[in-house]
C-alpha cells in the first residue's frame, strides 16, 4: 500500500549499511573524476545517474524502486551542469529532483512544486546538516568538503524510530541537534542513532514535504517521532490584482490559474478559445465567426442584462482594451462608438484577445469572483483574466526556443436532410414539365419527388441531372489550416534579463476567400539596478491583417445562411459557372433575391480588417526595506484600425435594379464603407506595500492608486453609387454619408488593501477601491468598492486524520462595479447636424434617449464560500466554491411612451442574480512506476434571476434583442435571465372538450394558429465543465478532454429556414395527395394533428409547402426551439519529449512534440441538423438566438518545441 | 540620490491623484456634439420627417392602392389584420421624428420674440403631425406629448379626438394669424425658405383639412373652420396652384420612404392594388366608375410582364418593363403570394420581351408596380398638402355652401383639382410629365367634370378624385375614404381580415405604449380594435 499512497518522499541521505544497494552511490563519491565518457546510447537510469555523480563529483540519492526498470539515453559529456543533465534525463520518467545541498541532489517521486508544471531549475532546499559522527566506523555518508568536517564530542547517544503518517518507518529523515551542526539521517527502517552534547538539547527533524518537528530530549534516549505532512511547502504563489504575488493559501476567494501549456499546444487563433471546458465557472465559447473572430467569456454567469459582460484582461498588472467587434445586430465599437455601418457586413472583427501570441504567455490566473477583482473596482464586475507574458529567461545564460505549430481544420456537417423531393415549390420546379429555364426556388425544396433519370433546367440552357446534392458544406469550404511560428530569445543574468520574441501566424479560414495573418513582437524585460531599485516591462506590437472574415447570420451577403437552406438539388457547380448576369451582376438563382449566390460573395463580398497593436508598461520598484516597497507603473493599449467593406457589392441580387445600375441613372450601385479607429487607454498607478512580522501576526498593507484615460476616435465614411464598377474607393462613391466619432472618459482610483495574518493559517485581507468618474455628475462621480475575506488553513490549526493532507475555508464579500455602463456625454442632450444639408439649409438632431444627470454604474454585491481540501498525500484533490452574485442598479433603457418624443431614458433600476456551484476535483487513480494517471473534473452550476428591471413584478420583461428572423431574447422579472420569447402553437384550453386540452389548434385554412409571447426558457447554460484524463506511460503522455454545456435553449435558425425551405426532414408529411395544378403538379396536403378552434378534430388542410412556411408566416417558432446541450469529445493531446535522445554535441539541447485533435467527436446533442455551438454572436443581448454561422470543424494538429 | 528617489517616487504618487475629478466636466462634455443649435436647423428635421412615407403597409393598402402579397414583415392592410410591427409605424415617426423636434423648437422660440415666425412655422408642422396621428389613433397624447426633455413627462395622459380636433383648428388658427410678413425672415427654413406667405396658405389648407374632416361628426364646426381657412379668398389664402404644394422634396441624402423601400430589397414585393389599376384603366365595372383610360396610369405604372422574380424585373431582362397603360395589370386585393402566383400566370405577357421567345408564364412578379425609377425614386418628392387636393376639397366645400361658396364654384375647383394632380406628376420626374393635350382631354371629358347636381351626385366623383389625387398620401387617402366612403372600394376579401366586410377604420395603438404607459392608454387589449370608427367618422 505504501507504494501506491506515498506521494511525496525523498530520499535526503541514506544510511550506506543499511542500504547496500547504494553502496555504488556513495563509493563513487569518493572516486576520481571520471574523464572522458564515452557517448552511450541508452542504458539504465541507475547507470545514468552513476554517471552524472562521476561526472559533475556530486551525490545523488533516490529510491531504488523508483529508478528500476526505467531506461534513457544519456550523455554526461553533453552537459555544463548536473542540473542539466537531471532534467534531461529525469524529463518524462515522472520522476523530480531537487538540490538539496552543495554538490547534493535528492530524486523523488512527484513534483512538489506545482502540480502538472514541468519541473524547474534547481532551487534550494532548507540547509542540510552535516556532521560526522564517531559511532559510525565507516567514513561519513557524506563529505563533500572534507575542510568543512566538524569533530564532535560524543557524550550522550540517542535513538530513535521515525514513522510517517501511515505508520511506517521513514527513511532518510534529517535529524539534527538545535543550534549545532551535528546530525544524521534514518535508515531504511526509520531507525537513527545520535549523539549529543547536551542532554537538554532539542532535535529537529525534517524532510522535505513533510512538517519540521522539534523535540525535546529531555533526559531521554529514544525519542520517536511521527512526520506529518507539510502543505505549506505544496503552497503555490498566485498572481492576484494589480499584479500582487500572493501565496494560494492566504486567498479567501477563488482563483484558476492556467498553464502555458495548455494555452499553447492545442491552440487556436484566439488564445482563450483553447481553455474551453478547463477551468471550473468559467464559460468560454468560440465563435463560428472566422479565424480572427471574438471569444466570447463569461465568469459566473451572466452579471447584467445588458450584452457585454466581458472579464477584464489584464497583461502583467495593467489592463488592456477587449473590446469586440463581433457580428451583434447593431454592435458598437470601443466605449459605445458606432460598429459596423448599415446592412450586409455582419462580420466578426475579432476582439482584443486575438493580438496575443499564446507563446508569450507566461501563465494566466483568472479572478473569478468580486472578492477577487475588487482592487479593479469598477472594471471588476465580471471577473479578470490576468495574463503574466514572459520578461526575463528562467535559466542562466542564453536561451533560444522555437516553436511551431499546425492545425488543419475540417469541417464538420450536422445536417440531415431530406432529400426525397427536390428543388422547386408547391411540387413544381425546374424538374417540371414547361419548367421556366431560371432558377427561382434555388432556396427552396419543395418540388418533385426525385426519381432516376430525371433533369431539371436551370438558368437558360443549363439542363443537369435533378438528383440529390449532398455534402455542399464539405464541397463548398475548404479545409482551414493554421501554421504558427514563434522563435524567442532569452537571456538572463544575474541583475536582469530580456526575452524577445517573434511570431507569425498565417490561417486561412474554411471560407475560401478568407485569410488571417498576425506578426507578433513581444519583448519582456527587467533589471535590477541596484539592490533596491530594479525596473521591469514588456511591449507587446502585434499586426493583424484579417480578409474577408465571413459575413454570418444574416440575408444579404451570408454564404452561410445561403448553403444550409440551399435546395438539395442544385449542383455547386451550376452556381458556381452561372454567378454573374449579362451586366455583370449577381444572376438571380432564387426569388428570395436577399440570398446570396455563394460564389458570387466569394467574388465579391470582400472586407478587410487591419490592427497595428501595441501595449505594454513599465514599472519601477523600489525596495525602501526589505519590508517595505514602492512602485510606479506606467502602461499603455494604442490600437489603431482600419476596416473597409462592401455592405453591398455592385450588382447584388436585392438591390433593386437586379443589374448594376444604381438608382440613379448613370451610376453602379453597391454601398461600401471605410472605417478608420483609433483607441488609446493610458493607466498610470503607484502601489506602496509593507510586510511585516509580528510574533504570530503578520501583516501586510498596501496603498495606490491609478488614473486610467480612454480615448477613441472614429472616422467613418459610407458611399453609394459608384462612378466606375468595381472601384470601391470612397471618392468613387456619388453619395457619401461621413462620421466621426469621438469618445473620451477618466476614472482616477485610489485604493488600499490589508491582509492580517495568524501563525500564516488564519488570513484576513479586506481591500478598498474609490473611483471617480468622468463620466458622471459631479454629485455621484466618487463610488467605493469594498472587500473582505478570510482564509482558514484549518489543517494547521488542528491535528488532522492522516488522510488529510490540507484543508482550507474561505469566505468572502465585497462589491465591484461597470465603468462601461454609463457611455460619456449621458447627462446632457448634445445636438448634432447632418453630413448633408436638405434643401441647401442644414438639418439639426438629437437623440431619442432622455439625458439623465444623475446615473451611475451598475455595482454587484458578491459573497462566496470555499473549501479546498487535499486528500491522501493530494492525491485526490476538492475545490469548492459556492457564490451569490447580486447585480445591481442595472441601468435599464427604460422605455418611455414615444409620444413623448423619446424612446428611452436610462434608469438605474435593475436587479438580477447569480447563484451557483464550482467544483473542481482532481484525482491520481493509478500512480505506477511507468504509468501515471490523473483525473481532473471541473464543473459549474449556474443559476441565473432577473430580480427586477422597472419595477420587481414578476413577469415584467424588456426585449434586449432580436432572431435575424423571427423571436427575440427577453429578460423577464422572476425568470432566469435570456429568455427566448416569441410565438408558440395556441394550445386548446380544454374549456369545450377537457380532453382536447393542450392539443394545437388550426384555423379554417390548416394553419396551425400562434399565440404570442411564450417565454421558451433560458438561452443560458446552467452545466458547464469538463473532464480530463491524462496518462503518461514512459514519457508517452497523452491526454483528452471531453466538456459540456447544459441546461440551456437556443431558437435555430437554421432549422427555421431548413422548415420553411423544405428541407428540415419533418417537411416530408404531406407531399403528395394534393390538388393537381393545370401542369399537373402536386403541393402536396398536410392535416394538422390537432383541433379546430370549435375544439373538434382538425380537417382542414393546407398544402405541403404552406403548411410549413408558417413558420415565417406566422413567427412560429416553436419548432425550431432546443435543448442547447451537447456533450463533446473536446481535444486529444499526445506527446513525447525526444530530448533524451539528442546527441549531446547536437545543437539542439531539448524537442518536444505534441499531436492535437480538437473537437474531435459530438457526443450528444439536441439540436436538429446544427453542432449548437455553431454561434455568431458575442452579445448576451442575442443569446440562443442561433442562425446559420460556419460549420463548426474538427481541428488536427502538431506542436513542435524546439529549444537551442 | 536615494533619497531623491524616494521623495520622487512619493511625488508621482501624489499628484496622480492630487484631485480626483480634475477636468472631469469638460472631459465629458462632447466635442463631437453641441449643446445648442439655430432651431430652425431642428425644425428642417421635423419636416423631412412629415414625409407621409411610412403608409406603405397599412394606408395605402386600406385604399387598394399599392399593397404587398407578402406575409410576415409587410403583412398589414394587404391582409386587414394586426401586424404589431406596422401598426405603431405613424406613431414613432411623428412623435419620435416630428413632435420631437418641433417640441424642442417651440421651447426655444416659445419666449423668442425675435423668432416669432420660427415658432408659428413649428406650431403649423406640429399641427400637421396631431392631424395625422389622431386620424390614424384616435384618442391620443396632445398637450403632454413631446415633452419627455423639456418637461420629463414619459407618460403623457390621452385626450380625446372630440377634444384634440379645436385645439389643433386653434393652433392652426393663432399660427397662421400670427405669422408676420414683417417678422424675421427664416432663410434657414428648408420647406419655403421662410417665405411666409407660402407658410400661411400651407397652414390654412391644412385648417381647410381640418375642417373638412368634421363634416360628418360637427357639421357646424367643420363650415366654421373651412370659413376660416378660406378667409373669404380662396385664390390668395390656400395651396389651389402647384407651386404652392407643400413637399418634401426629398435628396439622394434625405431619401423618399417610398423609395427606399422599393428600390432597396422590397422591391419585388409591392404592386398596384386591381381596384386602383382598373379604375385608372377605366376597366367596366371599376370603383371609380370610370370609363376612359387616365393618362396618370402612364405616368404612375410599370409592368414586368411574364417576370418570375424581383431579378426579371430590370429594363434588360426578358420581361423589361410596359409603362403602356393598357398593359397594365393590378393584383387582386387581399391575394396572397400563392393566390398571385397562380393569377398572375394566368395575365397576357404585356410589354416588349427580349430574347429568348419561348412560352413563358408569369407569377406574382408580373403585375404592376409603381415605377421605381420615375414616380417613386428614391429622390421623389412627397406631398404634405397639394393644389390638387385643397382644390377638390374646395369642391366638396363649394357643393356643402361652406365659407361663402356655392355648387355653382364647384366645377372649377373640381376641374382646377384635377388638372393640378396631372401637372402635378411631372415633379416626380421628367417621365412622368403628362402631355398637355392628355389633361385638357380627360379635363374636358365625363371623368374631368363635375356634373352640377346635388352633393350626393358630386361626391362619387369627387371622392374618387381625391382618391387618385391621394396616391402616395396615405394618411389623407385614408381619412378621405373614412369620412365619405367614396370611391366604393370593395372589403378586402382576404379570408383571414380582422374586419371582416369591412375597412380597417384605426390602427391599434402600439404594443409598447400599452406595456409603458399602461394607465394612461384609453383602450383595453380587447376594445383596441382595428374596426373602432374615430370619432369623427362615426
Amino acid at each position: 500500500m505504501k507504494k501506491y499512497y506515498l506521494l511525496i518522499g525523498m530520499l535526503l541521505f541514506m544510511y550506506h549499511q543499511a542500504r547496500p544497494q547504494h553502496a555504488d552511490l556513495y563509493a563513487a563519491v569518493h572516486k576520481p573524476a571520471h574523464v572522458g565518457q564515452q557517448e552511450k546510447d541508452s542504458g539504465p537510469l541507475k547507470q545514468a545517474l552513476v554517471e552524472i555523480e562521476r561526472s559533475f563529483q556530486v551525490s545523488i540519492a533516490y529510491k531504488d524502486e523508483w529508478i528500476e526498470n526505467k531506461h534513457v539515453h544519456f550523455s554526461a559529456s553533453a552537459f555544463r551542469a548536473p542540473e542539466q543533465a537531471l532534467d534531461s534525463i529525469l524529463k518524462d520518467t515522472g520522476l523530480y529532483y531537487e538540490k538539496a545541498g552543495d554538490k547534493f541532489y535528492v530524486i523523488y517521486k512527484r513534483n512538489i512544486r506545482s502540480a502538472g508544471a514541468p519541473q524547474s531549475s534547481a532551487v534550494a532546499m532548507p540547509s542540510v546538516y552535516l556532521s560526522r559522527m564517531d559511532n559510525f566506523t565507516s567514513p561519513l555518508i557524506v563529505n563533500f568538503s572534507p575542510t568543512r568536517t566538524i569533530e564532535l564530542p560524543m557524550l550522550v547517544s540517542i535513538s530513535g524510530t521515525i514513522t510517517d503518517e501511515n505508520g511506517n518507518g521513514f527513511p532518510g529523515v534529517n535529524v539534527v541537534v538545535k543550534g549545532t551542526a551535528s546530525g544524521t539521517t534514518t535508515d531504511t527502517n526509520g531507525k537513527y542513532t545520535l549523539s549529543v552534547d547536551n542532554e537538554n538539547a532539542t532535535l529537529v527533524f525534517s524532510f522535505v514535504g513533510y512538517k519540521t518537528e522539534e523535540v525535546s530530549i529531555a533526559g531521554r534516549t529514544v525519542v520517536d517521532v511521527v512526520m506529518t505532512p507539510d502543505v505549506q511547502s505544496l503552497d503555490e504563489v498566485v498572481v492576484t490584482a494589480l499584479g500582487i504575488e500572493r501565496s494560494a493559501k492566504s486567498l479567501g476567494y477563488a482563483t484558476s490559474k492556467v498553464n502555458a501549456d495548455q494555452l499553447t499546444i492545442n491552440r487556436s487563433p484566439n488564445l482563450m478559445n483553447s481553455l474551453q471546458g478547463k477551468i471550473a465557472g468559467v464559460n468560454i465559447s468560440s465563435l463560428g465567426t472566422g479565424p480572427g473572430g471574438t471569444s466570447k467569456i463569461r465568469i459566473r454567469g451572466q452579471s447584467s442584462i445588458n450584452g457585454q459582460n466581458n472579464p477584464l484582461i489584464v497583461i502583467n498588472g495593467v489592463p488592456i482594451d477587449n473590446t469586440n467587434f463581433g457580428t451583434n445586430p447593431g454592435n458598437l465599437g470601443s466605449d459605445n462608438s458606432i460598429g459596423t455601418r448599415g446592412g450586409g457586413a455582419t462580420t466578426d472583427g475579432g476582439d482584443g484577445l486575438t493580438s496575443i501570441n499564446p507563446d508569450d504567455v507566461e501563465s494566466m490566473t483568472v479572478l473569478k469572483g468580486a472578492a477577487a477583482s475588487a482592487l479593479y473596482g469598477s472594471r471588476a464586475k465580471d471577473g479578470v483574466i490576468m495574463i503574466t507574458t514572459k520578461s526575463r529567461g528562467t535559466e542562466k545564460g542564453i536561451g533560444v526556443t522555437y516553436n511551431m505549430n499546425f492545425m488543419d481544420d475540417q469541417v464538420l456537417d450536422f445536417t440531415d436532410y431530406q432529400y426525397e423531393f427536390g428543388q422547386g415549390e408547391n411540387g413544381a420546379g425546374p424538374a417540371s414539365p414547361n419548367a421556366p429555364a431560371n432558377p427561382v426556388t434555388g432556396q427552396w425544396s419543395f418540388g418533385p419527388r426525385i426519381q432516376p433519370g430525371m433533369t431539371q433546367v436551370l438558368y437558360n440552357n443549363v439542363v443537369v441531372p435533378y438528383e440529390p446534392q449532398r455534402d455542399i458544406l464539405t464541397k463548398f469550404y475548404r479545409h482551414g489550416q493554421t501554421f504558427t511560428n514563434t522563435i524567442s530569445l532569452s537571456a538572463n543574468g544575474d541583475k536582469g534579463g530580456m526575452t524577445l520574441s517573434v511570431a507569425n501566424m498565417d490561417s486561412k479560414g474554411i471560407t475560401p476567400t478568407n485569410n488571417y495573418n498576425r506578426k507578433t513582437i513581444n519583448l519582456g524585460f527587467g533589471y535590477d539596478l541596484s539592490e533596491k531599485l530594479s525596473f521591469k516591462g514588456n511591449i507587446n506590437y502585434s499586426n493583424e491583417d484579417n480578409k474577408n472574415p465571413p459575413v454570418v447570420s444574416e440575408q444579404d451577403n451570408s454564404i452561410p445562411t445561403s448553403l444550409y437552406a440551399m435546395a438539395n438539388t442544385m449542383p455547386l457547380d451550376v452556381l458556381r459557372d452561372n454567378q454573374y448576369n449579362s451586366q455583370g451582376g449577381e444572376a438571380s438563382f432564387s426569388r428570395f433575391t436577399n440570398r446570396v449566390n455563394p460564389y458570387w460573395a466569394l467574388s465579391e463580398v470582400k472586407q478587410n480588417i487591419r490592427r497595428d497593436r501595441i501595449f505594454g508598461n513599465l514599472s519601477v520598484k523600489y525596495d525602501f526595506t526589505p519590508w517595505l516597497f514602492a512602485q510606479v507603473r506606467v502602461g499603455q493599449d494604442y490600437w489603431s484600425r482600419a476596416q473597409d467593406y462592401r455592405n453591398l457589392p455592385t450588382g447584388k441580387n436585392s438591390l433593386a435594379q437586379g443589374g448594376i445600375a444604381s438608382a440613379t441613372p448613370g451610376f453602379v450601385n453597391g454601398l461600401y464603407t471605410q472605417d478608420a479607429r483609433t483607441f488609446r487607454e493610458t493607466n498610470v498607478d503607484f502601489l506602496v506595500s509593507a510586510t511585516k512580522q509580528f510574533s504570530d501576526f503578520g501583516v501586510n498593507v498596501t496603498a495606490g492608486g491609478n488614473q486610467m484615460y480612454r480615448r477613441s476616435d472614429l472616422n467613418s465614411v459610407q458611399v453609394t453609387d459608384f462612378v466606375v464598377k468595381g472601384l470601391y474607393t470612397v471618392q468613387n462613391g456619388r453619395l457619401k454619408d461621413p462620421l466621426y466619432d469621438l469618445s473620451e472618459r477618466q476614472v482616477n482610483s485610489l485604493y488600499g488593501s490589508a491582509e492580517v495574518n495568524y501563525k500564516q493559517f488564519l488570513y484576513l485581507n479586506a481591500t478598498a477601491r474609490n473611483d471617480w468618474f468622468s463620466t458622471l455628475s459631479k454629485d455621484n462621480r466618487s463610488i467605493l468598492y469594498p472587500s473582505v475575506s478570510l482564509s482558514y488553513v484549518f489543517s494547521e490549526s488542528f491535528t488532522m486524520p492522516a488522510w488529510l493532507d490540507f484543508g482550507k475555508l474561505r469566505v468572502a464579500y465585497a462589491e465591484a462595479g461597470s465603468d462601461t455602463d454609463v457611455p460619456p456625454y449621458a447627462d446632457k442632450l448634445f445636438y448634432s447636424t447632418s453630413a448633408a444639408p436638405f434643401a441647401g439649409q442644414p438639418v439639426g438632431s438629437f437623440g431619442t434617449t432622455v439625458p439623465n444627470a444623475s446615473l451611475r454604474p451598475m455595482r454587484i454585491e458578491e459573497t462566496e464560500l470555499g473549501l479546498e481540501l487535499k486528500l491522501f498525500k493530494s492525491r485526490v484533490g476538492f475545490d469548492f466554491a459556492v457564490y451569490r452574485k447580486l447585480t445591481i442598479d442595472q441601468i435599464v433603457n427604460a422605455q418611455i411612451s414615444n409620444a413623448s418624443g423619446f424612446v428611452n431614458t436610462r434608469i438605474n433600476s435593475g436587479e438580477s442574480e447569480n447563484k451557483g456551484i464550482e467544483m473542481m476535483v482532481n484525482l491520481v487513480p493509478i500512480e505506477l512506476a511507468d504509468f501515471q494517471w490523473n483525473f481532473t473534473f471541473n464543473g459549474s452550476y449556474n443559476e441565473s434571476k432577473v430580480l427586477s428591471l422597472l419595477t420587481a413584478n414578476d413577469g415584467e420583461r424588456i426585449t434586449v434583442g432580436n432572431h435575424v428572423f423571427n423571436g427575440s431574447l427577453a429578460q423577464v422579472v422572476g425568470m432566469p435571465m435570456g429568455q427566448i420569447i416569441g410565438n408558440g402553437y395556441r394550445r386548446d384550453d380544454g374549456s369545450i372538450n377537457p380532453e382536447n386540452k393542450g392539443k394545437i389548434v388550426f384555423g379554417a385554412d390548416g394553419l396551425p394558429l400562434t399565440t404570442s409571447n411564450i417565454l421558451f426558457g433560458s438561452a443560458l447554460p446552467k452545466w458547464v465543465g469538463g473532464f480530463t484524463n491524462s496518462f503518461n506511460y514512459k514519457g508517452v503522455t497523452l491526454s483528452f478532454l471531453i466538456d459540456f454545456k447544459l441546461g440551456g435553449k437556443l431558437l435555430s435558425g437554421t432549422n427555421f429556414n431548413a422548415i420553411r425551405h423544405g428541407l428540415h426532414k419533418m417537411t416530408l408529411e404531406g407531399r403528395e395527395g394534393g390538388t393537381l395544378d393545370a401542369n399537373g403538379n402536386d403541393p402536396g396536403k398536410v392535416i394538422g394533428d390537432g383541433v379546430n378552434e370549435a375544439s373538434e378534430p382538425n380537417t382542414a388542410f393546407a398544402t405541403n409547402e404552406n403548411y410549413f412556411s408558417v413558420v415565417r408566416a406566422r413567427a412560429l417558432i416553436e419548432p425550431v426551439i432546443y435543448d442547447a446541450g451537447y456533450w463533446k469529445l473536446r481535444q486529444i493531446t499526445a506527446g513525447y519529449d525526444f530530448s533524451r535522445f539528442l546527441k549531446a554535441s547536437f545543437p539542439i539541447k531539448g524537442l518536444k512534440l505534441s499531436l492535437v485533435a480538437n473537437n474531435v467527436l459530438m457526443l450528444k446533442k439536441w439540436a436538429d441538423n446544427i453542432d449548437p455551438e455553431a454561434f455568431g454572436y458575442s452579445s448576451d443581448n442575442v443569446a440562443g438566438m442561433e442562425s446559420p454561422t460556419l460549420p463548426t470543424t474538427r481541428s488536427i494538429g502538431f506542436n513542435l518545441n524546439v529549444k537551442f | 540620490m536615494k533619497k531623491k528617489l524616494n521623495i520622487s517616487i512619493l511625488a508621482l504618487s501624489f499628484l496622480l491623484v492630487a484631485a480626483c475629478d480634475d477636468g472631469f466636466d469638460e472631459l465629458n462634455t462632447s466635442k463631437s456634439g453641441a449643446i445648442s443649435l439655430d432651431p430652425v436647423f431642428v425644425l428642417n428635421n421635423a419636416i423631412i420627417n412629415s414625409s407621409p412615407s411610412s403608409s406603405h403597409v397599412y394606408e395605402e393598402a386600406i385604399v387598394q392602392q399599392w399593397f404587398s402579397t407578402n406575409t410576415g414583415v409587410l403583412e398589414g392592410g394587404n391582409f386587414n389584420k394586426v401586424n404589431v410591427n406596422n401598426t405603431p409605424l405613424n406613431w414613432t415617426n411623428y412623435y419620435q421624428n416630428v413632435i420631437r423636434y418641433t417640441s424642442d423648437v417651440i421651447s426655444h422660440t416659445k419666449e423668442d420674440e425675435e423668432r416669432a415666425n420660427l415658432y408659428h412655422m413649428a406650431r403649423i408642422i406640429q399641427a400637421n403631425a396631431f392631424l395625422i396621428l389622431t386620424d390614424t389613433y384616435g384618442d391620443i397624447p396632445y398637450a403632454e406629448a413631446g415633452a419627455g426633455y423639456t418637461e420629463q413627462l414619459f407618460f403623457p395622459v390621452y385626450e380625446t379626438q372630440q377634444v384634440i380636433y379645436p385645439k389643433i383648428i386653434d393652433e392652426l388658427t393663432q399660427a397662421v394669424a400670427a405669422l408676420g410678413v414683417a417678422g424675421k425672415v427664416e432663410t434657414g427654413d428648408a420647406l419655403f425658405a421662410g417665405d411666409i406667405a407660402k407658410w400661411k396658405k400651407f397652414g390654412n389648407s391644412l385648417l381647410l383639412r381640418a375642417g373638412m374632416h368634421l363634416t360628418k361628426a360637427d357639421a357646424a364646426k367643420a363650415a366654421a373652420t373651412v370659413t376660416a381657412a378660406i378667409g373669404g379668398n380662396a385664390a390668395a389664402n390656400l395651396i389651389i396652384v402647384n407651386a404652392d404644394n407643400a413637399a418634401v422634396r426629398h435628396d439622394a441624402n434625405f431619401v423618399n420612404g417610398f423609395g427606399n423601400t422599393v428600390n432597396g430589397t422590397e422591391a419585388a414585393n409591392f404592386y398596384l392594388a386591381e381596384p386602383f389599376v382598373n379604375a385608372l384603366k377605366g376597366t367596366p365595372g371599376n370603383v371609380g366608375n370610370t370609363t376612359v383610360l387616365d393618362p396618370r396610369l402612364g405616368a404612375i405604372a410599370i409592368r414586368y410582364g411574364g417576370a418570375r422574380s424581383g431579378g426579371d424585373q430590370t429594363a434588360n431582362s426578358f420581361a423589361n418593363g410596359s409603362k403602356v397603360p393598357s398593359d397594365q395589370f393590378g393584383t387582386p386585393i387581399g391575394s396572397t403570394d400563392g393566390e398571385a402566383d397562380l393569377s398572375g400566370a394566368l395575365l397576357p405577357p404585356g410589354g416588349s420581351y427580349g430574347t429568348p421567345a419561348a412560352p413563358r408564364t408569369g407569377n406574382r412578379f408580373s403585375y404592376s408596380q409603381v415605377d421605381r425609377n420615375r414616380m417613386v425614386k428614391r429622390t421623389s418628392p412627397l406631398f404634405l398638402v397639394t393644389a390638387s387636393q385643397t382644390n377638390l376639397l374646395l369642391a366638396e366645400a363649394a357643393m356643402r355652401g361652406f365659407g361663402g361658396l356655392t355648387a355653382a364654384d364647384a366645377p372649377t375647383f373640381f376641374s382646377a383639382g384635377i388638372r393640378a394632380n396631372m401637372e402635378q406628376m411631372e415633379s416626380y420626374d421628367p417621365g412622368c410629365k403628362i402631355a398637355t393635350a392628355d389633361i385638357d382631354a380627360y379635363v374636358a371629358g365625363a371623368e374631368g367634370t363635375l356634373s352640377n347636381g346635388s352633393l350626393d351626385a358630386a361626391l362619387p366623383q369627387i371622392g374618387y378624385q381625391y382618391w387618385v389625387a391621394s396616391f402616395l398620401h396615405g394618411p389623407e387617402a385614408w381619412a378621405n375614404l373614412r369620412r365619405i366612403n367614396y370611391p366604393a372600394l370593395t372589403p378586402n376579401p382576404n379570408s383571414g381580415s380582422q374586419v371582416p366586410g369591412g375597412f380597417i377604420q384605426r390602427l391599434t395603438y402600439p404594443d409598447a405604449e400599452r406595456l409603458v404607459n399602461t394607465s394612461n392608454v384609453p383602450l383595453t387589449k380587447e376594445q383596441d380594435l382595428l374596426s373602432l370608427k374615430v370619432w369623427w367618422a362615426q
